[in-house]
């Protein structure tokens, strides 16, 4: 009755949408009911064979109501790391695919008295169960949505007839041109939402914030990076001790901390309490935590997760 | 061990305790709830607190509701996944049949629909399991409390702190915001994930066997803390410990905390001599103003001269073996 972490689906169903898109169904693997999930979530999947492991981010588009079923819809890219090529060429129907519960980071806002998105290409996927959302709530919203042409427009039938009157369409091999400008002409309450490629992203923002628009009235989505296994191995003096330890790779620091007898406080060893933040007085560090502030990594280092990339990474210890 | 004690979840791994530290690990088992030996007994005190004083116990914004079925939902999944005899759920589509045999009881009801219930959502299912329910709603990066139903409260108050931020609801803690423990917490909580849930332990001491704590009722249970000799410490003072386990709700993103609230007395604790050693340690270095936040301080003498005799008791013990 409840899932476990990470969920085991099959691929029920594939559909080419565009010719460049496709959307995928995914069943989870028992048959049991999916958890719930809201408009603007996203699930981490994970594919492949043998070694080659794909792990990628996919905004769910389909209705939050259905239980039975998630939907993502993958944009074939030209400068692919070989994540979409591989669902797209690769992957069939009844292939297994492991994915996380569904995460939302680009929530719609409680506060806002009117939503306006804006899409560019692929970047529609999460306003597809946003819409939904909206809808069954009672709230107001409009879709701006820029692609090259309607044949390359994902989804353009169904949104035109479940939304009608609420979207907008901007073809650019039409000379139809998508505009910032359209958050000029809006009421007081307003909140905007931005998904695209990141320098669109970043040049809505930037137009937003010109016309006025605070902070938490923008919205946009930005995926984490998928962590890089690229340990190397380093030295650590503690400063106070004057002792010298070894960090393998395949060790982390906080591992070599305890086995030596330094007793770092410590509770997640994933890189989320922070519990085990030490002082850093000199070195590099790659930092893989999600906790400490920007400040904070000046001078710390949460030694569950986070390495150094200096040869010698000194601890205020 | 006995039983009470072994499942007694003893906060100290050692003589220190760091008060600004996260302490949240992976809950494993995920389930969000514990059903123990004194479930009759404390389901009974719940409802009839519940009866007695409602608006005490239960509170909740309005807005909450579909939350609030999710929590429903989470609950009832956890208790019949965790305690398959105990528990039973059937569904039909969205008529629910919950059958709780501890109780007796047969719930049916249409999910989603909060008229098919006698309470709302969160109050309902609460009535069914030792934890007391808190659920905050993330808006805008930032978290409310916005509904809750607390029977067993710490000295808190749910009336007082429905609508609060994070923030605002740890605003007495001592220290709390000048160490950095605020924002490192908020972030923590900030980015919890569905499918991934923590704990937590949380301590303090009860002059007198309550768990019903409430500052409504202070002058019911707060005299207690004057009355304590070296002599009825052992049976009056306990060692009040919840267990808090925190969940991301996938379709709201919302958070449940669920806070199992253990108690043992100071007689009992002191039988376990490696937990007597770190208990006397922790609360001897106890800084003034934790002790004062904890509501210790008016009995801190007569409670050290107690942990000093028994300390010395068992060295008197040792050097007899030895003799």
């Amino acid at each position: 009755m409840i899932h476990g972490t990470p969920i085991q689906t099959v691929v029920k169903e594939i559909e080419q949408v565009t010719p460049r898109v496709k959307r995928f169904t995914l069943a989870p693997a028992d048959g049991r009911e999916l958890p719930r999930f809201s408009g603007g979530a996203h699930i981490l999947t994970r594919v492949g064979v043998g070694e080659q492991v794909w792990q990628r981010p996919y905004s769910l588009c389909g209705d939050p109501h259905i239980r039975a079923v998630y939907q993502i819809a993958i944009r074939l890219q030209k400068n692919s790391l070989g994540g979409s090529v591989f669902w797209h060429h690769q992957v069939r129907k009844g292939q297994k695919v492991t994915i996380s519960w569904p995460q939302n980071h680009f929530p719609m806002s409680h506060r806002a008295r009117h939503h306006v998105f804006f899409a560019a290409g692929i970047g529609i996927t999460p306003f597809l169960p946003m819409m939904a959302d909206a809808e069954e709530r009672g709230e107001t919203f409009e879709l701006h949505y820029a692609a090259p042409t309607r044949e390359q427009c994902a989804f353009y039938d169904e949104i035109q007839s479940r939304y009608k009157g609420c979207c907008r369409f901007y073809f650019s091999q039409e000379g139809k041109r998508m505009r910032p400008d359209v958050m000029k002409d809006q009421s007081v309450g307003t909140h905007v939402y931005f998904c695209g490629p990141a320098a669109m992203v970043e040049a809505y923002r930037k137009a937003a914030i010109s016309y006025g628009y605070p902070q938490k009235s923008i919205h946009y989505e930005l995926f984490i990076p998928p962590a890089v296994e690229d340990a190397k191995p380093f030295e650590v003096e503690l400063r106070h001790s004057g002792k010298t330890l070894q960090v393998p790779a395949e060790k982390t620091l906080l591992e070599v901390l305890l086995n030596s007898g330094v007793e770092v406080p410590f509770a997640c060893r994933m890189g989320r309490c922070g519990t085990c933040a030490v002082g850093v007085a000199a070195g590099e560090v790659k930092h893989r935590d999600v906790i400490l502030s920007d400040e904070e990594k000046k001078t710390k280092i949460v030694s569950c997760v986070s390495r150094s990339t200096s040869t010698k990474l000194v601890l205020d210890f | 061990m006995n039983d009470a004690l072994s499942r007694f979840p003893f906060p100290f791994k050692k003589g220190t305790y760091d008060y600004y530290a996260n302490n949240s690990i992976p809950l494993q088992p995920p389930y969000s709830i514990e059903v123990t030996p004194a479930y009759q007994h404390e389901i009974h005190l719940k409802r009839r607190l519940l009866n007695k004083a409602h608006s005490r116990c239960y509170q909740s914004l309005s807005h909450t509701e579909e939350a609030q079925w999710e929590v429903v939902e989470l609950v009832l999944h956890h208790l019949t996944a965790a305690y398959p005899k105990e528990f039973l759920l059937h569904k039909e589509k969205d008529n629910w049949t919950f059958i709780n045999q501890l109780t007796g009881e047969e719930e049916r009801f249409v999910f989603g629909d909060a008229a098919s219930l006698p309470f709302e959502p969160l109050d309902f299912v609460g009535r069914h399991v030792q934890e007391d329910l808190i659920l905050m709603m993330q808006r805008d990066a930032e978290l409310f409390l916005e509904a809750g139903q607390l029977c067993f409260p710490g000295n808190w108050s749910l009336v007082f702190k429905l609508g609060m931020t994070f923030h605002e609801i740890h605003e007495p803690i001592p220290g709390f915001f000048e160490r950095g423990a605020a924002d490192k917490i908020r972030t923590f909580l900030l980015h919890m994930e569905a499918g991934r849930p923590w704990m937590r332990n949380n301590w303090s001491l009860t002059a007198g066997n309550f768990l019903d704590t409430f500052p409504e009722t202070y002058h019911e249970w707060g005299i207690h803390r004057h009355r304590v000799t070296v002599d009825n410490a052992g049976s009056l003072i306990h060692l009040r410990v919840e267990v808090q386990k925190l969940f991301r709700l996938p379709g709201t993103q919302g958070i449940l905390f669920t806070i199992h609230t253990h108690m043992l007395p100071l007689k009992q604790l002191v039988r376990q001599r490696e937990w007597l050693h770190r208990f006397t340690q922790v609360v001897t270095q106890l800084p003034d103003e934790i002790a004062d936040y904890k509501g210790i301080t008016p009995y801190k003498q007569p409670l050290f001269a107690y942990l000093h005799k028994q300390m010395e008791g068992e060295k008197e013990e040792k050097n007899e073996i030895r003799q």
